[in-house]
């Protein structure tokens, strides 16, 4: 058994990029300002000191550059963990993802075995173009494997079993979870498996499907509601799915509430809706409520954030009107 | 794993005079490859007019001397992302004629299964990777596979193709930007066979886009590209640059597209007189009325490609369509084998 | 609240016709209240478009008391800054005062996995929903929280493709068996003229005013108001009236009005109607069908004329009012002459228990009834 520390969300992400770097010389990190500035967030702080600046690219601002280069170096051998500064600006290197990265196995039978680092999520005023959780753009092209971890340990093992993935993985790190979420992680090499959700708490009245940073906002708001024993799920990644976990949940509690901080349609929440409603209807005592942000862009000013990203009584509120149907 | 090669003055020289050598075999090979192309186009035609092909079609007719001539300069473990008028360069790294025709007629044999249709292909196990829709695209991805023999540290090229009108794209520039600062590894073949669909060249840049290699760091040359030996010095000398850390080099082969856009286009957008003049620079006429005059038995050549290609057609047909079931197959990898190598067949690879 | 009538000191709301953002016009009905003596529609005293409604369905107040505000300023077709919401919201209150509760998926499931008839299980959940959860303490427990002498009996057996009777069935069967076996069952019948009755009923049915003309009867003739348990006869003063309900295929349940001597015929008809809805919803408490006295069974309305009841034990007697139907008949003018006049008439079915009483006093009985009902005044 591994020696454990308490460590930050951001330094288990840093802590398992390293110990990949370490473990397989073909790991390498490709992105803008990742080198000698040590990233944005700071989350490659010393890594081109160790890895030399070959495995650690400052890029230039080109994100279809940094996608398609690292398609070709992935095809060829290298397995390189891209870092876009914001998940939103992955909108400038969709056509590569999506066109090129995500369709290549499925015509070609050509691995690329590579990662893409998206910081995201809202909740500090970043604005429109700073704080987006486009996970959903992701779930529509088949081909991309997406994964969501909400806490340190998560954050560690997922890094890890993203880089060995043969697939185009697309790894979403909730920029609110850097340094707010700290955790007991052990030290080390160690995988999360991809595709498995993990339960936060059991519960028997009732179900939270969450990810990300809504995994805490749910345990909060279902701490104490009016003793009722409320079970929160955890996805932890998004494609593939954990069809199982849920509808194993499902058929415990009969009722399901799923959380979600990006925009309601067609999200995680409408696809795990359906999934319940087609695979367990036998088994629902309710409706399934999503809660989530509204379909806006995701606004500046505190209030407006605040009255748009999903919030601790938001998610008290649903949960008790689904209680008591 | 890396190794740097500090080379002698003797052996630099020794290099330079092999460098664009060709032997009677390569000068052959050139030209089968070539005849290899327009036969297997044609026959692909052929079938698309007998509803045999769904979809599209597009051939290269015309332009056999930039992907051959390019193609042939390639080491078996250079790769390369082979674009839809360049199917002589799969043929030089040992595509069978009938697993082209495969792919367009959406059989299995094809390399793609029937996932993806006409010249969306690439044999993984001759170290080429297939083209998107989207272009330039794959410039990217060669520029990928280039940075992975740069990082470690080996004497590989690869090698890309696109058009003049994907030079506008802002793909294109992140491609030349990324190669001329790392200095990669990679050949750029900009085939400007003078129209884009139908759009000509003053549409599509203000600049040569050969010129523009110099504000990317790096040298641009142009040749004719149908002189497929004028191609083939072209590229080999590119390779050579790029295998010994000299970093990228764009080559413009100036061309004309004989056909339309694709099947369906009837190219009414060029003047005939264009065609004309380009009918009498045929690559394929030209050269082997060169070899002929050398001495070559030119008819022998053509000859073994017809019944190749008649072989290769019959194989092709007889593949059966893929099964429904597998349309869902295939969408992630389970494991991650890596890219073969390609036919060398230039002499020089010989060892 | 509108003054229906010089006693009427409160009314109760029966059904909203209009909801916050509707528009309404002068005089249309805009709501349906209850009061003691009579159900009717109210009309709008205004046009405009409803603001809110202060008073929500089946809550009583005293007459006076403001129920809905108008917005008369309004104009027809501008949308309502609300009217998304409250269309919604009132929908689903609408709906909730309309359709049954629905049934779950989990819940329909396991209940017939075991057979469960849902009526059986107090459901906890939205609208009187049966949740997951009363559904599995229900089969835990194997009784729903009721009195131990409750009045409804669950059905442990399963029901759907069984050739025994329910329980509850049986219980009725074997009562109505024993009844047999236990009264000397004697029935008399007489016929009444029910037009005053007609003309004063309104909207009520009969069985009210015949109650009324029962049990003024009763006071009169008090050994008609008795039970006789073994060889032990009870004359009662009060008048605790049953009144047979249908429970459908289920069966029936009879209630019982205590202290109905001390009701008006209204007041009769709002307790028959209270205990009627609570027996077919099974919310009757224990109490509700114990002590009764005398019993009237009126399955009228199916057209049924003469009928035999069994007498409900330990009580002595039981009448069975059939349908009223309009008949020639012969009346005599005061100056005797008699003529043919179609009235509408109906049987006062009577059966008693010969222990107890004798044919002349049953006979005497009912002819105070049905003079009680002929000379009916309001």
């Amino acid at each position: 058994m591994n020696a454990t520390s308490e460590i930050t969300y951001l330094q288990a992400i840093s802590d398992g990029l390293r110990e990949e770097m370490r473990a397989d010389e073909s790991v390498f990190c490709m992105g803008e300002d990742i080198g000698a500035f040590g990233g944005a967030f700071k989350v490659t702080d010393g890594f081109i000191e160790e890895f030399g600046a070959d495995r650690v690219w400052d890029t230039p601002l080109a994100e279809n550059a940094i996608v398609g280069t690292a398609v070709g170096a992935a095809v060829e051998g290298l397995r390189p963990v891209c870092e876009m500064q914001f998940a939103d600006f992955i909108a400038c290197g969709f056509d590569e993802l999506v066109n090129v990265a995500a369709k290549l196995h499925y015509r070609q039978g050509l691995a690329v075995p590579m990662v893409v680092r998206l910081p995201s999520g809202g909740g500090f005023s970043g604005g429109p173009f700073h704080s987006q959780n486009p996970e959903a753009w992701f779930l529509q092209s088949p081909g991309l494997k997406v994964v969501a971890p909400s806490t340190a340990e998560d954050a560690k093992g997922l890094i890890a079993s993203a880089i060995r993935d043969p697939n185009p993985v697309i790894y979403l790190e909730h920029k609110n979870l850097y340094r707010h979420v700290k955790g007991e992680v052990a030290e080390g090499r160690y995988e999360t498996p991809l595709g498995e959700a993990r339960l936060a708490r059991e519960g028997s009245d009732l179900t939270v499907v969450t990810y990300g940073a809504m995994v805490h906002t749910a345990l909060e708001a279902t701490e104490d509601l009016e003793g009722a024993s409320v079970e929160v799920l955890d996805l932890r990644t998004l494609q593939p799915l954990d069809t199982e976990a849920i509808l194993r949940s499902v058929r415990k509690t009969s009722k399901v509430v799923v959380l979600y901080e990006a925009t309601r349609s067609c999200g995680v929440g409408a696809e795990v809706a359906s999934i319940v409603a087609e695979e367990a209807f036998e088994d629902l005592d309710g409706p399934v409520v999503r809660v989530c942000a509204p379909d806006v862009p995701i606004p500046f000013s505190p209030p407006l954030e605040r009255a748009v990203l999903p919030q601790v009584d938001d998610v008290k509120e649903a949960c008790r009107e689904l209680l008591a149907y | 794993m890396a190794t740097t090669t500090a080379r002698p003055a003797a052996l630099d020289s020794q290099r330079e005079a092999q460098k664009a050598k060709l032997t009677v075999d390569d000068r052959r090979a050139l030209l089968r490859y070539m005849l290899m192309m327009r036969g297997a186009e044609e026959r692909a035609i052929t079938l698309y007019r007998q509803v045999k092909v769904p979809g599209s079609f597009y051939d290269g007719r015309g332009q056999e001397a930039v992907s051959v001539g390019s193609a042939f300069a390639l080491a078996p473990r250079d790769r390369c992302c082979v674009l839809h008028r360049d199917l002589g360069a799969h043929f030089v790294r040992g595509l069978r004629v009938g697993q082209y025709l495969c792919n367009y007629m959406g059989r299995t044999g094809s390399p793609t299964g029937g996932k993806d249709g006409n010249m969306h292909f690439g044999d993984p196990r001759l170290g080429c990777v297939g083209m998107v829709s989207m272009l330039p695209d794959m410039s990217l991805v060669a520029c990928g596979l280039a940075l992975a023999f740069q990082m470690r540290r080996e004497p590989r090229v690869a090698m890309t193709w696109f058009g003049e009108g994907s030079t506008a794209n802002g793909v294109w520039h992140e491609a030349m930007n990324i190669a001329g600062i790392r200095k990669l590894p990679v050949v750029f073949i900009l085939e400007n066979n003078q129209f884009a669909y139908s759009t000509p060249n003053e549409h599509e840049f203000a600049v040569d886009p050969v010129e523009r290699a110099q504000g990317y760091g790096f040298s641009g040359v142009k040749v004719d590209g149908n002189d497929v030996e004028a191609v083939f010095e072209a590229a080999a000398e590119a390779c050579e640059r790029a295998r010994g850390g000299g970093g990228p080099t764009l080559i413009e082969a100036v061309t004309m597209r004989m056909h339309g856009h694709g099947a369906h286009d009837d190219m009414r957008y060029v003047p005939k007189e264009l065609l004309e003049e380009w009918a009498g620079r045929d690559p394929i006429d030209r050269y082997r009325t060169r070899l002929a005059g050398e001495g070559i038995d030119v008819g022998a050549i053509e000859r073994e490609v017809a019944e190749e290609i008649a072989r290769e057609t019959e194989w092709a047909l007889a593949q059966p369509m893929p099964e429904p079931a597998t349309a869902t197959e295939g969408v992630f990898a389970t494991e991650d084998p890596d890219l073969g190598d390609g036919a060398a067949p230039w002499s020089r690879w010989a060892s | 609240m509108p003054q229906m009538g010089v006693s009427v000191a409160e009314g109760t709301i029966v059904e909203w016709r209009k909801r916050p953002g509707d528009w309404v016009e002068a005089d249309e009905p805009i709501v349906q209240i209850d009061t003691d003596k009579v159900e009717t529609e109210i009309p709008s005293p205004a046009s405009g478009r409803v603001k809110e409604i202060l008073v929500e369905v089946g809550t009583t107040v005293d007459v006076g008391t403001l129920l809905a505000t108008i917005d008369t300023g309004a104009t027809p077709g501008e949308a309502h800054a609300d009217e998304h919401v409250d269309a919604a919201g009132q929908a689903d209150v609408a709906d909730a005062e309309a359709k049954p509760p629905p049934v779950s998926p989990v819940v329909r499931r396991i209940a017939d996995e075991h057979g469960v008839d849902l009526g059986r299980v107090q459901g906890s959940g939205r609208r009187g929903r049966v949740t997951k959860k009363d559904l599995l303490a229900f089969l835990e427990n194997g009784a729903p929280k009721l009195h131990s002498e409750s009045p409804y009996v669950e059905d442990q057996a399963p029901a759907a493709g069984g050739q025994e009777l329910s329980i509850m069935r049986k219980r009725i069967a074997d009562h109505m068996v024993h009844s047999l076996q236990t009264a000397a069952h004697c029935t008399t019948m007489v016929e009444a003229d029910m037009s005053r009755i007609e003309a004063a009923r309104g909207r009520l049915s009969y069985l009210p005013f015949v109650a009324r003309a029962v049990i003024a009867a009763l006071r009169e003739y008090p050994m008609l108001n008795a039970t006789l348990e073994g060889d032990r006869l009870t004359v009662h003063e009060d008048v605790h009236l049953g009144i047979a309900v249908s429970l459908g295929e289920d069966g029936l349940i009879v209630p019982v009005v205590h202290n109905a001597h001390e009701l008006s015929h209204e007041g009769l008809a709002a307790r028959v109607k209270d205990l009627a809805e609570r027996a077919r919803d099974r919310r009757l408490e224990p109490d509700e069908v114990a002590g009764g006295t005398f019993t009237i069974t009126n399955p009228g309305r199916y057209g049924a004329l003469l009928a035999t009841p069994i007498i409900n034990q330990p009580q002595v007697a039981i009448l069975d009012l059939e349908a009223v139907v309009k008949r020639p008949v012969v009346v005599t003018d005061e100056h005797g002459n008699d003529s043919i006049a179609i009235r509408p008439m109906t049987y006062l079915c009577m059966s008693w228990d010969h222990r107890a009483l004798d044919g002349a006093l049953a006979a005497q009985f009912l002819s105070a009834v049905r003079r009680n009902i002929e000379e009916w005044r309001s």
